[in-house]
């Protein structure tokens, strides 16, 4: 009787190079602000690999992006984006305007359309004509401009909530009124705030830590942030669209 | 001979066996969840308020992406404070319904008394975990006013309170008694989101109706499967205010 | 051992002892035989003018073109070797669509400015594999006009790849002419009709034929309408 102990068998093998780091980010724009923010935990799987992972950069002075999803790629992508910045800033003598930014972000994407950073952005700042603009990714480039957007592993818990908050969906304006287009700064702030604290509660890939940032328009004075402690400035020049981030801290468990 | 083509045959099969092993792995290495629980869609929601308790849900019914119904009540009374949800499977949702009218009137019958939520709660419980291993796809919510009876030393009169009470369980039975919300459906995780955002405590029966809505109307928006309709019953000590919300519908 | 003069005029890429690239001064020199080319900025738009030589009755003067479209925001007109300035309005238009396609914004004047000299400086012997390259340098000038966030602009370039920015400059055979008489004329407050008016009172003064709608052109870059180009009859 013949063995089949030495029969090989067929196997199948596949390299998986992505991974997912969880994490949620948000970004509302105002008039003529922006805020920009994410939590800073990362994770894969069911274990924390670090509870300070910053997953949103500054930019410019007008512009902050937020990136979600395989951490590497995401790193690498703003350090891309970085990089074409500095080199626009020396061939053209300005820094780049927002809708640039934005568009230079989907060619950036499309180009890698068979091979994708596995990466949800959002950009958010201010436009040229001074108001504040959050524009929306997906991996690979196509792009919009929004009033509001969430993004990453709690996006369909906050979603929903923010087409509540800030487009007053499924609500009707008192008689004779009208929803306003854009909240004012403290109201925008408390709503990322309890998004990101909603998320944290129901979500186990979000938590630990918050880092919000706020890009205020040329010539807009502090106002709205004066009840915010430990707000820190990034910005280069003092007369020009301004950067600040405020860290909070958010539930470890 | 016949021992050598039994271990011949047995061989054979072992080889298919790997191999079939080998692709059911990498399929099973995507979590995916069970298709039953997507095919008809729909959300139910339940909430706590102060001395009241409020139920909703969607109406739609769909086959897939196809939406074959837009009047399919998933929420019904129990007794005159007592409500279930029944989200997942629509067949379940008909099946259990009329099986735990039958567990139900038995109960009063055999009891001469109305069920109590809690009591009604473990009824539901063990009812799905006898199918423990070919499970109803349902995963129900009950919402009501559990009566607490207390007699004075003093001898007046015994007095009634209700205390809200809610519930929650997967598809076996196991059950979930949260003091804020339930949530349960295709749109779970957008309830889950803005429940977490909207809901306060000790919401008298105007604010937690306004509340139960707006959560249950701007998640089943981000839903698919949910949507095209809502209902939502307020159930307080003295009647239940039961609405049909205007609601997006597409 | 220096070689003698005659052998430093061969190479296009070598210095003389005196520190000279022979070809690109004499590619220089050639724009001086090119038809008369004038542009003048004003804090509306800038005007560019041509003049057309009409060598023959049977010529049809329509298709000479000396004023070409960059983008809808830039123009130019060219004097010398007019034939070499479609390789390089042709690389400012692809730089500036390129521009255009990756930033969603119109490229600045300088910019495109930029990229034009990057290219003048792009001649030599190629090497092997190399797409076929300039083998001499561009025998051609430049006016670029335009408008983008710094307003309206008007910048000369010329084969050695140096550009410089100008209130109105003149280049072309009658240029030197045309340069004085719009440093006389030229003010920061003229108006576009202005200094339309002084674009042609300048080819007319320069150019040996009467001046007509023949050969003549006039092209603007203004706020209102980014590149307008006609044919102008007074």
């Amino acid at each position: 009787m013949p063995s089949m102990e030495h029969v090989a068998h067929p196997q199948q093998r596949a390299f998986n190079p992505y991974t997912e780091n969880g994490g949620t980010i948000l970004a509302i724009a105002g008039a003529d602000f922006t805020v920009i923010a994410g939590d800073t935990r990362q994770s894969e799987g069911y274990s924390i690999q670090t509870r300070y992972a910053p997953k949103v950069f500054r930019l410019t002075d007008r512009a902050v992006l937020a990136v979600n999803g395989f951490a590497a790629d995401g790193n690498m992508f703003v350090k891309k984006v970085k990089q074409r910045l500095e080199w626009y800033r020396h061939a053209h003598a300005k820094d780049m305007p927002l809708r640039a930014i934005a568009r230079l972000i989907q060619t950036m994407l499309y180009a890698q359309r068979f091979f994708p950073y596995y990466v949800y952005n959002i950009l958010g700042g201010i436009e040229d004509d001074g108001t504040g603009a959050v524009y929306s990714f997906d991996p690979v480039g196509s792009y919009e401009r929004e009033a509001c957007r969430a993004a990453g592993a709690a996006q369909s818990l906050v979603q929903p909530f923010l087409d509540n908050q800030i487009y007053f969906k499924n609500q009707q304006a008192a008689p004779g009124q009208t929803h306003p287009s854009h909240l004012p700064l403290p109201d925008v702030l408390s709503i990322v705030i309890d998004s990101f604290t909603s998320a944290t509660e129901r979500h186990i890939e979000v938590g630990d830590g918050l880092e919000m940032y706020i890009v205020l328009a040329k010539g807009r004075n502090t106002q709205g942030m004066e009840s915010l402690h430990g707000v820190q400035e990034l910005s280069s020049k003092l007369d020009g669209e301004r950067v600040f981030v405020v860290r909070r801290e958010l539930k470890k468990d | 001979m016949a021992r050598g083509r039994t271990r011949w045959w047995w061989k054979r099969e072992t080889r298919s066996v790997t191999v079939t092993q080998v692709t059911r792995s990498l399929e099973d290495s995507e979590e995916r969840p069970n298709m039953a629980m997507e095919l008809n869609g729909g959300s139910v929601i339940a909430m706590v308020g102060k001395n009241c308790v409020a139920i909703a849900s969607d109406l739609r019914l769909g086959n897939q992406a196809l939406t074959v119904a837009t009047n399919f009540e998933k929420i019904f009374p129990v007794s005159e404070q007592l409500y279930i949800g029944l989200c997942g499977l629509a067949t379940d949702v008909e099946t259990l319904r009329e099986r735990f009218r039958f567990l139900v009137n038995m109960y009063t019958i055999k009891e001469s008394r109305a069920i109590s939520p809690q009591a009604f709660a473990h009824l539901v419980s063990s009812t799905l975990y006898e199918k423990r291993f070919g499970p109803y796809f349902i995963e129900p919510v009950i919402a009501g006013l559990e009566p607490i009876t207390t007699t004075p030393t003093d001898g007046s009169a015994p007095t009634t309170e209700f205390r809200p009470f809610i519930a929650g369980a997967d598809v076996i039975g196991c059950l979930n008694f949260a003091k804020d919300f339930i949530v349960t459906g295709t749109a779970s995780d957008k309830l889950f989101g803005v429940a977490e955002g909207l809901w306060e405590p000790d919401l008298g029966p105007e604010d937690l109706f306004e509340t139960i809505s707006q959560t249950l109307l701007n998640a089943v928006d981000r839903d698919a499967y949910s949507g095209w309709g809502a209902v939502v019953h307020v159930i307080t000590p003295d009647k239940v205010v039961s609405r049909t919300l205007k609601a997006r519908m597409d | 051992m220096f070689l003698t003069r005659s052998e430093y005029d061969r190479g296009v890429n070598t210095f003389s002892p005196e520190g000279r690239l022979f070809q690109v001064e004499y590619a220089i020199e050639a724009i001086k035989l090119g038809s008369t080319t004038v542009g003048i900025r004003t804090n509306e738009g800038v005007v560019l003018g041509v003049e057309k030589r009409v060598q023959s009755p049977l010529l049809e003067s329509s298709s000479i073109e000396k004023i070409m479209e960059i983008d809808r925001h830039l123009g130019c007109a060219m004097s010398g070797l007019t034939a070499d300035a479609r390789t390089m309005v042709d690389h400012a238009r692809v730089t500036s669509q390129n521009h255009a396609f990756t930033y969603d914004e119109h490229i600045k004047v300088e910019s495109v400015t930029q990229a034009v000299c990057d290219l003048a400086l792009r001649f030599g012997e190629s090497v092997h594999d190399e797409d076929a390259m300039m083998s001499r340098p561009f025998g051609v000038a430049l006016l670029i006009a335009g408008i983008d966030e710094l307003g309206p602009q008007l910048y000369h370039t010329d084969p050695s790849g140096t550009f410089v920015r100008y209130s109105a400059k003149a280049i072309g055979s009658g240029s030197e002419a045309a340069q004085s008489e719009l440093q006389d004329k030229w003010n920061s407050s003229m108006s576009l009709l202005e200094a339309q008016k002084l674009t042609l009172r300048v080819l007319k003064q320069v150019m040996e034929e009467k001046l007509d709608h023949h050969n003549v052109q006039l092209a603007q870059a203004s706020a209102d309408r980014p590149l307008s180009r006609r044919a102008v009859s007074y």
